[in-house]
């Protein structure tokens, strides 16, 4: 029953102005949402509690009156009567509501809030009578509005679910990242003589909720990196700011690098050489196929929040990240890029990624847009999938650069007492300790992450130094 | 009947729980307790003297259910129920049907029925039933107080017009009716049942909103 206006929030057109009694007008409190998505509701209006009873009084009265033919009865329908007749409120029949999310997107367990407000009624009710016609010339007072959240599912309402005023400020949280609506308010209209309700409810809109990123301050920096400019010192001199020697002057050398302590000690002109400075290319593959463990501290939770955090953290050095996640077997990707504006590309395309199945890429065929050669492949997964895991090693043989975070923090389900269990269990953790030897035997560095600690732990003993890939 | 929601704060007090001053408690249980007291004069006037009559002792049975169950519905009335109601136990599940029980019927409308034909099946008293009348409005509206918060001052000083209108108005029917019939008959007394009520209607048609 509720029609969207369509209006770019942003560029919503001014306020209707105060006309003469029973026009448009708009409720002071709602000034504050002049940016805010405008929608027109239409009202439901019902007896209030009071009304029938009230009612029930008056009709057994003259019911009993009329019947046994008693005058005194007939009286005693009259203080109800006057009651119901002398409240004749008003009952606008659609109303317009601004409502407006303080942000459109989030990070678990961040506060957010939403802000609803009545904005003008748009139109009479079915006696022709408008809002406001019985308060002063703001509007106010005309009608009493409560507002109740209803939260969807998922979100946590932090403060109070129901506000009586114009204007309601409904706080929540939402504890796991994806694409979460927010719920509904619903909002009840009484008179001021509390004789009718009118009820009307309003959609909230969805919000796209992200994973919490981890901490990563130090990066993996590969030995052999593009001719590209970056902040990373590469081993080839270049015009970067790193000393890395002295060598003896030719002609077309700068003369502000000539190194004189060096040049007096040799008698010949010495100048000093700097390292290059690269980019790298950064691909995170998340493994989406299992989530196991507690929703919240799952496999795929600690995986989207180490792939942020990582997304982070080389977007910060200027490295181009890009982001490929697999799933039974499919992939989707985003081709490397850089800015702040990629971080968000590759969680919405994450989260995408996870609201459906994606069949129409391979891993092993993925365009050289997607993996560019000599890119360093930021893996987090449990290493679950044996599809997976082969696609690794097949990645490995072809001679990327690859660094597994092991995301896998739960064992199976194995009962203390059964004998069995306690065997299986056993198998499968050596099955899983198989999997990482056999990966590190190809040269691909497993360290594990418990989605707690910074990334920059595990990943310390390979941030020291620039890693060295053997092709 | 829609059942109230268990989330909505009813009154100051619930806003801030655990925080409840003298004054609150007071502002917040006095409608409550009045409500109850109200209903039960109203029972108590109607019911004497004792009849034996026109199922007098099941409609003031049933009267009293009703009047106590309203006055629970509104003692529990900030009582929250569970979001999620999978898997609950049997205590709590029966502590749910009977607060549904308590919300759900409208008690004081069956009170105020029972009542009225409580009054009916005694011989004609007409004061006592204007006495009864001033009871019943007070009672509803000290329910409605109860329930929505509402000021008792603010509500009066806007209702006092009406009130002493009706409060007249039941004094003329109840002056009227203990006034001997113009004519023998049953025309007569039915003519003066549609005059009462024409009055009331028209009284309410004048009265400005």
């Amino acid at each position: 029953m509720t029609a969207l206006i369509p209006n770019d929030p942003g560029t919503l057109p001014p306020a209707p102005t105060p006309g003469p009694a029973g026009e448009t007008r708009r409720l002071p409190d709602a000034a504050r949402l002049s940016a805010a998505q405008r929608k027109e509701v239409a009202v439901r209006w019902t007896l209030s509690r009071h009304a029938r009873r009230l009612l029930t009084l008056a009709a057994a009265a003259v019911v009993i009156a009329v019947i046994t033919r008693r005058v005194e009865f007939a009286g005693l329908a009259a203080p109800a009567l006057l009651l119901l007749g002398a409240g004749r409120p008003s009952r606008p029949a659609k109303l317009a509501v601004r409502m407006r999310p303080t942000t459109t997107r989030l990070h678990e367990d961040e506060p957010a809030a939403i802000d609803v407000a009545l904005d003008t009624w748009v139109s009479p009710g079915p006696d022709g009578a408008r809002a406001g016609a019985e308060a002063g010339a703001d509007g106010r007072g005309a009608h009493e509005v409560r507002w109740i959240l209803h939260p969807g599912h998922g979100v946590d309402a932090d403060g109070a679910t129901s506000v009586i005023g114009d204007a309601a400020r409904f706080t929540f949280t939402v504890p796991r990242w994806g694409k979460r609506p927010v719920g509904s308010v619903e909002a009840v209209l009484h008179d001021r003589w509390r004789l009718t309700e009118g009820h009307f409810t309003l959609p909230l809109p969805s919000i796209d909720v992200y994973p919490h990123p981890a901490v990563q301050r130090t990066r993996v920096v590969l030995s052999r990196l593009p001719n590209r400019l970056g902040e990373h010192s590469a081993r080839v001199p270049g015009e970067g700011t790193e000393f890395t020697g002295v060598r003896e002057y030719v002609p077309g050398d700068r003369q502000r690098q000539i190194n004189w302590p060096a040049s007096t000690r040799r008698g010949r002109l010495q100048v000093n050489t700097f390292a290059a400075e690269r980019s790298q290319d950064v691909v995170l593959l998340v493994d989406a196929t299992s989530d196991v463990g507690e929703p919240g501290s799952s496999a795929l939770d600690l995986a989207l929040r180490g792939a942020s955090g990582a997304a982070r953290a080389y977007l910060d050095a200027r490295d181009r990240v890009g982001v490929i996640t697999y799933q039974w077997g499919g992939a989707r990707w985003l081709a490397p890029g850089l800015g702040r504006r990629q971080v968000y590309r590759i969680i919405d395309a994450m989260l995408a990624a996870d609201a459906s199945w994606s069949r129409g890429a391979v891993l092993h065929r993925l365009p050289r847009a997607a993996l560019p050669p000599g890119a360093l492949v930021v893996v987090f997964s449990p290493l679950l999938d044996q599809r997976f895991v082969e696609a690794l090693r097949d990645m490995r043989e072809r001679g990327f650069a690859l660094m597994v975070m092991d995301v896998l923090n739960v064992d199976p389900p194995a009962s203390r007492f059964s004998f069995v269990d306690d065997i299986a269990a056993r198998i499968w953790r050596m099955e899983q300790q198989a999997i990482r030897f056999s990966l590190r035997e190809l040269g691909i560095p497993v360290v594990h992450w418990d989605g707690v600690s910074p990334l920059d732990l595990p990943l310390a003993p390979y941030t020291r130094r620039p890693v060295v890939v053997r092709r | 009947m829609t059942p109230r929601l268990p989330t909505e704060p009813r009154t100051r007090a619930s806003v801030v729980p655990g925080t409840l001053h003298a004054d609150v408690a007071l502002a917040v249980a006095g409608p409550r307790i009045s409500a109850l007291l109200l209903g039960a004069a109203c029972v108590a006037w109607t019911a004497t003297p004792t009849v034996r009559s026109g199922w007098a002792s099941f409609t003031l049975v049933i009267s009293i259910i009703a009047v106590v169950a309203g006055a629970l519905r509104l003692m529990l009335a900030d009582v929250p129920e569970p979001e999620d109601q999978y898997f609950l136990s049997v205590p709590l599940r029966a502590w749910l049907w009977f607060l549904a029980v308590l919300r759900v019927p409208p008690w004081e409308e069956v009170a105020v029925v029972m009542l009225v034909w409580l009054e009916v099946i005694h011989p004609a008293r007409p004061w006592h039933t204007f006495a009864l009348g001033a009871g019943l409005v007070a009672y509803l509206l000290t329910v409605h107080i109860a329930e929505s918060g509402t000021k008792p001052s603010r509500l009066l000083r806007s209702h006092a017009k009406i009130l002493i209108s009706g409060a007249c108005l039941m004094a003329i029917a109840a002056g009227t009716a203990m006034l001997p019939a113009g004519a023998p008959g049953a025309g007569s007394a039915l003519l003066r049942v549609i005059a009462a009520i024409a009055i009331v209607l028209a009284a309410a048609l004048v009265l400005p909103s």
